[in-house]
């Protein structure tokens, strides 16, 4: 086993990757930019590197740096955890030239797995459906071609993709060329490659996927899907597992298993990845992209599985096989999970960085909290507004949407704006406790939102405690910064944490 | 004591007859309520109302005024003073000029237009980005740009003044 390991990465996905490794006896070197030297990843690894300033690309970017770090702290590996350096091929490649074991798939699995369309062949040889689409880059002639054969509406995408950078959506002949010219300058700058493709856009589709973990000897087995079909800007916001579509339909999860683990083997996949599927709305399943790497839903699985994906991830690149079978793998109750995000739902989601005032954390019973951040904290502006994933079990569906409420209500950040209250609203709202889920549904359900009223007798309270602490003067009761004796009791706490 | 409350934009007279922990308040027309009010952490009100449990959070406000919130509602209070500048106030009058604000906390990554331009409503003026994205600013309608304060490369809170049209 490894006697330490490098996290090449930030936030709370190196927070929690780092538990697993101190659980298993492994210590942690941290990398950290200039804005995060004291954030909760830092603060909690055994050894820390800094590798550069605030821009990505400056920093958590740059392999050299990174492997370079990991030398000189002598870790035997490093894992990669999700965005990042964690599907470039390159990067694997680069570890394993200077010996350092990359916590992955093979740098031929990224490889055949990493472009849209290379991904799309694999599938499709490994007989896994998939939308109908040109597998290679397209110009305005094969794209008029193509939405002639299958007809509109169709999606263009980036070839490098993700993220919804590069989408268009094409609703007939007359728009053609000017969405692809959009969508190929939006791509040329956001990946450096101009390259767009073509496939028939799926009106109102789910988004469900499937999570898949191989050995290096061979074995491989699926853990079930999750249901992540709320998304805002093309980013997930809330999973689930099981679906509810899943969970209704017999049959449907062993296919779609066996069926993302046709295609993972197809392309000589090992450790844990993700094969994603859009559904349409008779149920029928499309391979969409597979994620070489840990998602960052991967807790709703963990909770309904039992199982500790980092640790396989960490045992299986050391060689270990896998510690169980397909037929032992076993779900149990629903778990929900949302994204935390510093942003405001009620002004087109824009991000909002910051100064973190306060911080009251859910606790209790069926509670799963992954956050990479405290109280006094910056969250820093360079980087994604992911601040925590808030993840609950609950023996059914009903039960942990109720344990989810009753979490967020627990849940409490001030000095920066979060989308807290808009998991509130979506979780209470008929459509989503019937199940009835698409990506597109907090445009349709939640397109105009507002705020959602309080109560009356909230602002009463709220004018009270307003006169009051006015009143008394802002030094008696409320000072504006943290005092020092709390300073130190929060770190106190992170400190048992570890 | 007598105070003029400005809750989320409206105004609500509130006058406090006792004070805190037994507390005793008349909320505009309405009639006199009984409260039992605690400070349980800094900056944390427990308040028992007709035997109901709040817990209310207070936090100055970065402008002036004060943030309270209560199981995840924001409430915007301004104790209003006629000494002091309100932003409020200050806002109103219905000039013909109009403020660029940011719409949230940034970076300028581009300015686009230079003081003194003519723009068309619609035109992008500046652009800020945080957390991976981009935010283009445009003119709300035509006009000159009267003044620009936003410079490439600075940082920016939310709500900050970057330019001014006529």
């Amino acid at each position: 086993m490894f006697r330490k390991v490098l996290i090449a990465n930030r936030g709370e996905i190196a927070v929690r990757v780092m538990r697993t490794l101190r659980e298993m006896g492994i210590g942690t070197v941290a990398v950290y930019s200039d804005p995060d030297r004291t954030a909760l990843h830092v603060r909690m690894a055994d050894e820390a590197a800094h590798v550069g300033p605030g821009p990505s690309s400056e920093s958590y970017l740059r392999m050299d740096r990174i492997i370079e770090a990991a030398k000189r702290f002598g870790a035997d590996a490093i894992h990669p955890g999700y965005g990042f350096l964690s599907e470039n091929a390159d990067f694997a490649e680069a570890c394993e030239d200077a010996g350092i074991v990359f916590i992955g798939p093979s740098v031929a699995a990224i490889r055949a797995m990493g472009s849209k369309t290379a991904a799309r062949k694999t599938a499709m040889a490994a007989g896994a459906p998939v939308v109908p689409g040109t597998a290679e880059p397209v110009g305005v002639e094969g794209l008029r071609a193509f939405a002639r054969e299958h007809g509109f509406p169709v999606l263009l995408k980036a070839v490098a993709g993700g993220g919804g950078k590069g989408m268009r959506r094409v609703d007939c002949e007359a728009d053609l060329e000017s969405a692809l010219r959009d969508a190929a300058s939006e791509a040329e700058r956001a990946f450096s490659s101009a390259e767009v493709y073509v496939e028939k856009l799926i009106e109102r589709p789910r988004h469900i996927e499937v999570q898949i973990l191989g050995d290096r000897h061979g074995n491989m087995v699926h853990l079930g899907e999750r249901e992540c079909s709320i998304q805002r800007r093309h980013q997930k916001v809330i999973e689930e597992c099981p679906s509810p579509l899943v969970e209704a339909t017999p049959g449907m999860r062993e296919a779609m298993g066996q069926a993302a683990i046709r295609a993972a083997q197809a392309a000589g996949y090992y450790n844990a990845g993700t094969v994603e599927f859009l559904v349409d709305q008779d149920s029928r399943y499309y391979f969409l992209e597979m994620n070489t790497r840990l998602q960052v839903e991967h807790p709703v699985t963990e909770l309904v599985t039992g199982v500790d994906l980092v640790r396989l991830q960490v045992e299986i690149a050391a060689g270990a096989r896998l510690p169980f079978t397909q037929e032992q793998v076993a779900w149990r109750g629903s778990a929900v999970e949302c994204r935390v995000y510093a942003e405001d739902p009620y002004n087109d989601f824009l991000p909002y960085p910051g100064l973190i005032t306060r911080l009251r954390r859910p606790s209790g019973p069926g509670i799963r909290l992954d956050d990479g951040v405290y109280r006094g904290w910056v969250v820093p502006m360079e980087y994604d507004p992911l601040l925590a994933k808030l993840a609950v079990w609950g023996e059914t569906r009903e039960l942990a949407i109720e344990r989810m409420l009753r979490a967020l209500g627990e849940f409490d950040v001030a000095g920066i704006r979060t989308n807290l209250g808009f998991f509130r609203q979506i979780l209470e709202e008929p459509q989503f406790r019937a199940g009835k889920l698409h990506t597109g549904y907090i445009e349709e359900v939640f397109g105009k939102r507002c705020a959602p009223e309080p109560p009356a007798e909230y602002a009463v309270v709220a004018a009270l405690v307003a006169a009051l602490h006015t009143a008394a003067g802002k030094s008696a009761a409320v000072p504006t910064a943290a005092p020092a004796a709390s300073a130190w009791r929060e770190s106190g706490r992170s400190e048992r944490l570890r | 004591m007598k105070l003029t409350l400005e809750i989320n934009g409206r105004a609500e007279e509130i006058e406090i007859l006792s004070g805190a922990p037994e507390c005793r308040f008349k909320l505009g027309a309405e009639p006199a309520r009984d409260a039992l009010v605690e400070i349980a952490e800094p900056g944390v009100y427990s308040v028992l109302l007709d035997g109901r449990s709040y817990d209310v959070y207070v936090e100055d406000a970065p402008g002036g005024g004060l943030v309270v919130d209560l199981n995840g509602h924001h409430f915007e209070i301004q104790a209003r003073d006629p000494r002091a500048w309100s932003r409020n106030a200050a806002g109103q009058g219905g000039s013909a000029v109009q403020s660029v604000l940011s719409p949230m906390p940034g970076k300028i990554v581009r300015v686009l237009v230079a003081a003194g331009d003519d723009v068309v409503k619609g035109q992008a003026i500046i652009v800020v980005e945080a957390m991976k994205m981009q935010n283009e600013l445009k003119a709300a309608r035509a006009g000159k740009v009267l003044s620009l304060t936003a410079k490439e490369g600075a940082t920016v809170a939310a709500g900050e003044l970057l330019a001014t049209i006529e």
